[in-house]
C-alpha cells in the first residue's frame, strides 16, 4: 500500500515541476511561430493574460492539488485494519463551501477585467482623440502617428493560399504581407470558398475568415522586439535596422533570409520576418496554407510600395513599338524578335534617345534586349499553358483563381509559404505541384485534367527552366 | 438464475398467453436469442458496454495512425485526406459511439438498481435505443467503404466545408453517411434519456427521495435532461444539411444567401452542452467511488447535485465560447467569456467537495480510487486550461492550436475515460460476481496515466509555439519534432494500457480463476451493493423500502431505525415481462431506411440526371413502423418468479 501511495504522490509531483520547467521557459520558446513571443502591441497583450492565467492557475493546482496530496497522505489506511474502521460520518460545512465559492469567484475577477480590456483592444484600433485609448498608446510607447498612418490590408482567404490587397495603394500581393513596423495595420478578412483563420501568432493571434461576412482584426509590430534578438548563446543583441528588417522592394529581404538561415533553422534569423498559418480546418491541403509577414521600415515599405505600384499599373507595362513615337533613354517597348520565332515579341530597352522610326534594330546599339531568351520564352510559356488564366502578373488581377505573382522574384516564399522561393523549389513545384501538395487547386482545380499542359510539364526540362527563369526574373 | 425455488407457474400465465397477438420469446429463450431480444436493462448496459468499448478500441487505432503521421515533419504515413477522415472519424467515434454509449451503459445498468427498480420504465424502448445505437455505429464506419470513403470535414462539420460545392472527391458520400448516423444515434441519445428521466422520477422506492439519490443517478438524470434538451438542435442542423446537400437548399451555403454562422450556432448550442453530457457521468460515478474508498459520505452532497445541475443549465450560456475567433463583435464575446468563466464554480466545487470526502476519512488505494485520483487531478488540468480559453485575447492564440487538443483530452480521457474506467473497475465485480485483478488493474492505471501525459502535456507547448490543429503535416524548422515524438510514445503506451483494461473487462466475464466478490466487497454505500454479484434477474425479490441516503452503509453500519426495510411478499411473486424482437424489427427497419437515403440517388448517364429512387428508405419507414405496431399489440406477456427472500 505504503509502495503505491509513493508512487501516486511521485506522479503527482513531477507533474507539478514538468509544469514548471514549460511555464518558466527552461527551453527556448521564440520558435517561428511561437505565441510565446510576442512582437506586437496585440499579441503582447495577448500573451500577458496568458502568463496573468498560468500563474493563477499554477498557484491554484498547486494549492488544490497540495490539499489533495495532504489529504491522501494524512488519511491514507495505513493497515488492514485501519482500512476498516468507520470514521465519523460528517456530511458537509458550510462555511468552508461559501468561502471556497466567495474565494474561487474573486480568482476569477482577478482574470475578467484584463480579458474584458483585451477584448476591447483586439477588436478595435486605439483612437488617439481619446484620452483612455491615448493612455493606452503612450503606455506601449507608440504616438498617435503610429495610428493615423495605419495601412489597410484586404485578406481574402482562398483554398489554399492568401491574397493581400492594400486599398489604399491599388496594389495586391498574395501569401507574404509587407508591412511598416512602426504603423497599425487593419486586417479585414474575407474568404471566397470556406472558412479560414488567420493566425499570425507573434503580432496578433487569429480572426477566422467567415463567408459572407467581413472580420478585423489589427496589429502593430514592436520595433525595438523586432531589433532585439537572441543570438547563438542566448544572449539579447540589438541589431540595426538594416539587418533586422533588410528591405523587400529591391530583393536583400530574400537574399539575407537565404544567406543567413536554412529553412530547417527552428530560430528566425531575421527579426523582421514572422510566420502565420490558416487556423481553421479548410480541405485537403490546409496545413499547406501559410504566409509570412515581412516588416519594413518606412522608407522601404513606401519603396516597395513605388514598386507595385508601378508593376501593377496598366499605363506604365511595355506597349508595342510605334514608329510614330519618339522614345527616351530607357524606355520600353514590345516588338518583334524574328530569331525566336515568327509573331515572337520581346521587350526592348533603349539604350539613348529614339528618333522616329527607329525600330528596334541590335545591330544599331540604340537599342538592348530587356531580357534573357530563357526568360521571354518563360513569359510566352506562361501564357500559352494558360498559366495566366489563373494567375495576375503586373496586373491586380483581384478574383483570378490563383495567387497573384507580381514581383513574385522578390518573394522568399513559395506554395503559401511551405518551401523557399529558389529555383529547386520552383522547378519542382512546376513540375509537379501535387506531389508537394496534394490536393492543391493548381493541380486539381475546376478545368486541370489530364490533357491540361500543366500536368505534361513534370519531363519538359526545357519548359520548366524558362519557366523558371521568367518568374525568378520578375524583380 | 433458474433454481429449484423458482416456479414458473402462476395462475395469471395463462390467461396472458392468450392475449398475445404477436409471440414473444419467454423465458426459456436462450443464447443469441436471448440476447438479440432481451429488454433486461442489465443485458442491455452490457451490450451498451461492450459495443462501446470495441469502438474505443477501433478510435485508438485511428488515433494511433494520426500520432504517428505525426511522428516527425512530413510524413507519409497517411495522405492528407486520409489524415483529415482519420481525425473526423477518431473525434465522431470517440464521442458518439465511445464515451456517450459507455455512460450510457453505466446508466442502463446501474441506475435502476440505485433507485430499487426492477427496470426502466420502457424496457422495449431501452432495446430500441440500443439497437439504433449499433445502427448509428455501423452506418458511420460503412462510410469507409463508399464514394469519397470516411467523411473528412471534422467531427464539427463546420459549413460550407460539408457543401458538395466544396466536396474534394465527386459524388463524395463521406458527410452523407456522417449526417445520417449522427442522426440515428441522436434518435438512440433520445430514446434512451426519455426512459431514464421517466423511471428516475416514476420508479424510486418508496423512501427514495429526490435528495436521497445517489449522485450517480442524479447525473444521470441531469445528463438525460441535457441530452433531450440539446438534440434537438442538431437533429435540425443535420437535417437542414441533408436538404442542402441533397436537395439544394440555401441554409449554409452562402453564394445563395445562406449563413454559415448558423451552423456553427446550431452545432455548438449542441455540441457545449454534449461536452457536459460526456463529463457529468464521470463526476457522478467518481462521486459514488471516493465516498466508498474514504469510507465516508460524499461531503456536501446537496452541493455537488446542484452544481451539477448548474452546470447543465449553464452548459446552455456558454456555447459561443467555441466561436470567440468567428467575429461575433465585442458585447458577445465578452459575455460569453464572462458566463464561460462562471461555470469554473460549480466545477470547482465538486473537486473541493470530492476532497474534503476524503478529509478525515480512511482511505485505500485500490483501482477504482487510482482512477478516480486519477480523474480529479487530469481534470483540474483539463479545467484550468479551459479557464484560459474563457479568456477572449488568450483564446485567440489558443484556438484551434494544439494547446485546444490538449485542453479536451484532458477533460475527455483524463477527465471522462478515467472515470468510466474507474466504473469499470468499482461496479464489474457487480455484473459478473468476480473480483477483477488488482494488480493488472494498477499495471494498467500506470500505463493510462503515464501515457496520457506524455501523450498530451507536450501538446500545450505545441500549441503555443504555434503548431496548428487538424494539420496533417508540418513543416521543418518550427521546432516541432521532439514533442510530437514524445507523444506518438505516450500514445502507444497510452494505447497498451486501454487495450489491456479493455481486455480485463471483457474477460472478467468469462475467467473462472477470478475471486468471488460477494455482495458488498468494497463495503461501499449504495443501495445495488445490497444485491447478490451478480445481480438477478428481477433485481430486488421485495421492493425495498429506503430510510437513508446510503442505504447500504447504514444497514451495516448505522442506527436500527436507518435500516432499510421490505415491501411485502405478493402472491404471485415477481412479474417478469417476456422477451421481444420488436425492438430489433424497428432498429432494422431504421438502418434499412438511412441506408435507402444514402443510396436513393442515381445518376442517369445519358442525360445526366438525377434519378430518386426511395423504395428502400420506404420499405425500411415501414418495418421500423409495423415493428412499433406488433410492440404496442404484442401484450405484456410474460411470466412469474417466486424468489424466496434470501435471493436477491
Amino acid at each position: 500500500m505504503k509502495t503505491l501511495l509513493h508512487k501516486f504522490k511521485s506522479f503527482s509531483l513531477l507533474y507539478v515541476l514538468a509544469f514548471f520547467v514549460f511555464t518558466s521557459g527552461c527551453s527556448r520558446i521564440d520558435h517561428k511561430q511561437s505565441a510565446l513571443d510576442p512582437k506586437g502591441l496585440v499579441s503582447q497583450n495577448q500573451y500577458d493574460i496568458f502568463m496573468l492565467s498560468v500563474w493563477i492557475t499554477i498557484f491554484l493546482f498547486c494549492a488544490v492539488g497540495g490539499c489533495l496530496l495532504y489529504v491522501l497522505w494524512k488519511y491514507r489506511a495505513k493497515s488492514k485494519e485501519e482500512a476498516m474502521e468507520v470514521p465519523p460520518q460528517s456530511h458537509g460545512n458550510s462555511k468552508v463551501e461559501a468561502f471556497l465559492i466567495v474565494a474561487s469567484t474573486l480568482i476569477l475577477v482577478i482574470l475578467a477585467v484584463p480579458t474584458l480590456q483585451g477584448v476591447v483592444l483586439m477588436n478595435r484600433v486605439p483612437n488617439p482623440d481619446n484620452p483612455d485609448d491615448l493612455l493606452t498608446l503612450t503606455r506601449n510607447g507608440l504616438d498617435r502617428s503610429s495610428v493615423d498612418g495605419a495601412i489597410t490590408v484586404n485578406v481574402t482567404g482562398k483554398r489554399f493560399f492568401w491574397v493581400f490587397e492594400y486599398p489604399q495603394y491599388g496594389i495586391v500581393t498574395s501569401n507574404e504581407l509587407v508591412f511598416p513596423a512602426s504603423k497599425a495595420v487593419r486586417v479585414n478578412l474575407r474568404t471566397e470558398d470556406v472558412i479560414h483563420s488567420f493566425w499570425l501568432p507573434k503580432l496578433a493571434g487569429k480572426m477566422d475568415l467567415m463567408p459572407g461576412q467581413e472580420n478585423f482584426l489589427w496589429f502593430i509590430a514592436n520595433e525595438n522586439d523586432i531589433l532585439n534578438r537572441n543570438d547563438s548563446s542566448g544572449k539579447e543583441v540589438t541589431v540595426s535596422a538594416d539587418v533586422a528588417m533588410p528591405s523587400v522592394f529591391d530583393g536583400k529581404m530574400r537574399e539575407r533570409i537565404f544567406a543567413k538561415q536554412k529553412f530547417t533553422d527552428e530560430f528566425e534569423a531575421v527579426g523582421g520576418l514572422f510566420y502565420g498559418q490558416c487556423a481553421e480546418y479548410c480541405g485537403n491541403s490546409h496545413a499547406y496554407m501559410s504566409f509570412r509577414a515581412l516588416a519594413q521600415t518606412d522608407d522601404d515599405f513606401a519603396s516597395w510600395v513605388k514598386r507595385f505600384q508601378n508593376s501593377q499599373n496598366p499605363n506604365l507595362q511595355p506597349v508595342s513599338y510605334n514608329p510614330e513615337e519618339k522614345y527616351e533613354k530607357d524606355d520600353l517597348v514590345n516588338f518583334a524578335d524574328p530569331e525566336m520565332g515568327a509573331s515572337f515579341t520581346r521587350e526592348y530597352r533603349a539604350v539613348s534617345q529614339i528618333d522616329k522610326g527607329q525600330a528596334p534594330n541590335l545591330s544599331k546599339k540604340s537599342w538592348k534586349k530587356e531580357h534573357s531568351n530563357d526568360y521571354e520564352n518563360g513569359k510566352q510559356l506562361f501564357s500559352s499553358l494558360q498559366c495566366v488564366q489563373c494567375h495576375a502578373i503586373n496586373r491586380t488581377g483581384l478574383g483570378s483563381k490563383g495567387p497573384n505573382l507580381t514581383l513574385f522574384g522578390i518573394r522568399t516564399s513559395l506554395a503559401a509559404g511551405w518551401m523557399r522561393n529558389d529555383e529547386k523549389n520552383l522547378s519542382k513545384w512546376l513540375r509537379n505541384s501535387n506531389e508537394v501538395k496534394f490536393g492543391n487547386l493548381m493541380w486539381n482545380g475546376e478545368g486541370v485534367d489530364d490533357d491540361h499542359p500543366l500536368r505534361k510539364l513534370e519531363n519538359d526540362d526545357e519548359k520548366v527552366d524558362q519557366l523558371v527563369t521568367y518568374l525568378l526574373g520578375l524583380k | 438464475m433458474a433454481t429449484e425455488s423458482i416456479k414458473y407457474l402462476s395462475p395469471d400465465t395463462e390467461i396472458e398467453t392468450k392475449t398475445k397477438v404477436f409471440p414473444r420469446p419467454d423465458q426459456h429463450a436462450s443464447g443469441i436469442i436471448n440476447w438479440l431480444t432481451t429488454i433486461d436493462h442489465k443485458k442491455i448496459g452490457v451490450m451498451y458496454g461492450m459495443a462501446a468499448l470495441f469502438f474505443l478500441l477501433l478510435g485508438g487505432v485511428e488515433a494511433l495512425l494520426i500520432r504517428s503521421q505525426l511522428w516527425s515533419h512530413n510524413m507519409e504515413v497517411l495522405t492528407n485526406r486520409e489524415y483529415n477522415q482519420m481525425f473526423t472519424m477518431h473525434g465522431t467515434t470517440m464521442v458518439f459511439l465511445v464515451i456517450m454509449p459507455l455512460s450510457a451503459a453505466f446508466f442502463n445498468f446501474i441506475m435502476p438498481l440505485q433507485i430499487g427498480a426492477r427496470d426502466v420504465a420502457f424496457p422495449r424502448m431501452n432495446t430500441l435505443s440500443l439497437w439504433c445505437f449499433i445502427a448509428g455505429g455501423i452506418i458511420l464506419n460503412l462510410s469507409w467503404f463508399f464514394t469519397g470513403g470516411s467523411p473528412a470535414i471534422g467531427w464539427f462539420g463546420y459549413a460550407p466545408l460539408t457543401d458538395t460545392r466544396f466536396a474534394e472527391v465527386l459524388g463524395d458520400m463521406g458527410p452523407d453517411f456522417w449526417i445520417f448516423s449522427l442522426q440515428i444515434l441522436g434518435l438512440a441519445s433520445l430514446l434512451a434519456s426519455f426512459n431514464f428521466i421517466t423511471t428516475i422520477i416514476n420508479m424510486r422506492a418508496p423512501g427514495m427521495t429526490m435528495m436521497r439519490l445517489p449522485v450517480f443517478t442524479w447525473m444521470t438524470l441531469i445528463v438525460s435532461f441535457l441530452i433531450i434538451l440539446a438534440f434537438p438542435a442538431i437533429t435540425i442542423a443535420l437535417v437542414e444539411l441533408m436538404f442542402d446537400r441533397t436537395y439544394g437548399t440555401n441554409f449554409y451555403d452562402f453564394l445563395e444567401g445562406g449563413k454559415p454562422h448558423l451552423w456553427q450556432h446550431l452545432f455548438w448550442i449542441f455540441g457545449h452542452p454534449e461536452v457536459y453530457i460526456l463529463i457529468l457521468p464521470a463526476m457522478g460515478i467518481v462521486s459514488e467511488i471516493i465516498p466508498v474508498f474514504s469510507r465516508k459520505p460524499l461531503f456536501g452532497y446537496g452541493l455537488i447535485v446542484f452544481s451539477g445541475a448548474i452546470i447543465g443549465f449553464m452548459g446552455f450560456a456558454v456555447w459561443s465560447h467555441h466561436m470567440f475567433t468567428t467575429g461575433m463583435g465585442i458585447v458577445a464575446t465578452s459575455a460569453f467569456s464572462i458566463l464561460t468563466m462562471l461555470i469554473a464554480i460549480p466545477t470547482g466545487i465538486k473537486i473541493f467537495n470530492w476532497i474534503g470526502t476524503m478529509w478525515g476519512g480512511r482511505i485505500r488505494f485500490e483501482t477504482p480510487m487510482l482512477f478516480a485520483l486519477g480523474f480529479i487531478t487530469m481534470f483540474m488540468v483539463g479545467g484550468f486550461t479551459g479557464i484560459m480559453h474563457s479568456s477572449v485575447p488568450i483564446d485567440a492564440q489558443h484556438q484551434d492550436s494544439y494547446f485546444v487538443v490538449a485542453h479536451f483530452h484532458y477533460v475527455l480521457i483524463g477527465g471522462a475515460l478515467f472515470g468510466l474506467f474507474a466504473g469499470f473497475y468499482f461496479w464489474l465485480p457487480k455484473l459478473t460476481g468476480k473480483m477483477l485483478n488488482e494488480k493488472l488493474g494498477k499495471f494498467v492505471f500506470t500505463l493510462m496515466f503515464i501515457g496520457f501525459n506524455l501523450t498530451f502535456f507536450p501538446m500545450h507547448y505545441l500549441g503555443m509555439i504555434g503548431q496548428p490543429r487538424r494539420t496533417h503535416s508540418y513543416n521543418e524548422g518550427h521546432g516541432f519534432e521532439t514533442w510530437n515524438q514524445i507523444a506518438t510514445i505516450g500514445a502507444l503506451v497510452l494505447g497498451v494500457g486501454i487495450a489491456i483494461g479493455v481486455y480485463q473487462f471483457v474477460s472478467a466475464f468469462f475467467n473462472k480463476k477470478l475471486k468471488d466478490a460477494g455482495k458488498n466487497p468494497w463495503d461501499a454505500r449504495t443501495l445495488e451493493w445490497t444485491l447478490s454479484s451478480p445481480v438477478k434477474e428481477y433485481n430486488f425479490a421485495r421492493t425495498p423500502i429506503i430510510n437513508a441516503r446510503d442505504q447500504a452503509w447504514e444497514n451495516n453500519y448505522g442506527p436500527k431505525e436507518k435500516h432499510s426495510e421490505k415491501e411485502p411478499l405478493d402472491d404471485h411473486g415477481v412479474h417478469m415481462p417476456d422477451r421481444s424482437w420488436c425492438p430489433l424489427v424497428s432498429g432494422l427497419g431504421f438502418l434499412i431506411l438511412v441506408l435507402g437515403m444514402l443510396f436513393h440517388q442515381s445518376v442517369d448517364v445519358n442525360t445526366g440526371e438525377v434519378l430518386r429512387d426511395y423504395t428502400f428508405a420506404i420499405i425500411g419507414g415501414m418495418i421500423a413502423i409495423v415493428g412499433i405496431i406488433m410492440w404496442s399489440l404484442e401484450g405484456p406477456a410474460g411470466y412469474h418468479l417466486f424468489p424466496k427472500e434470501t435471493e436477491e
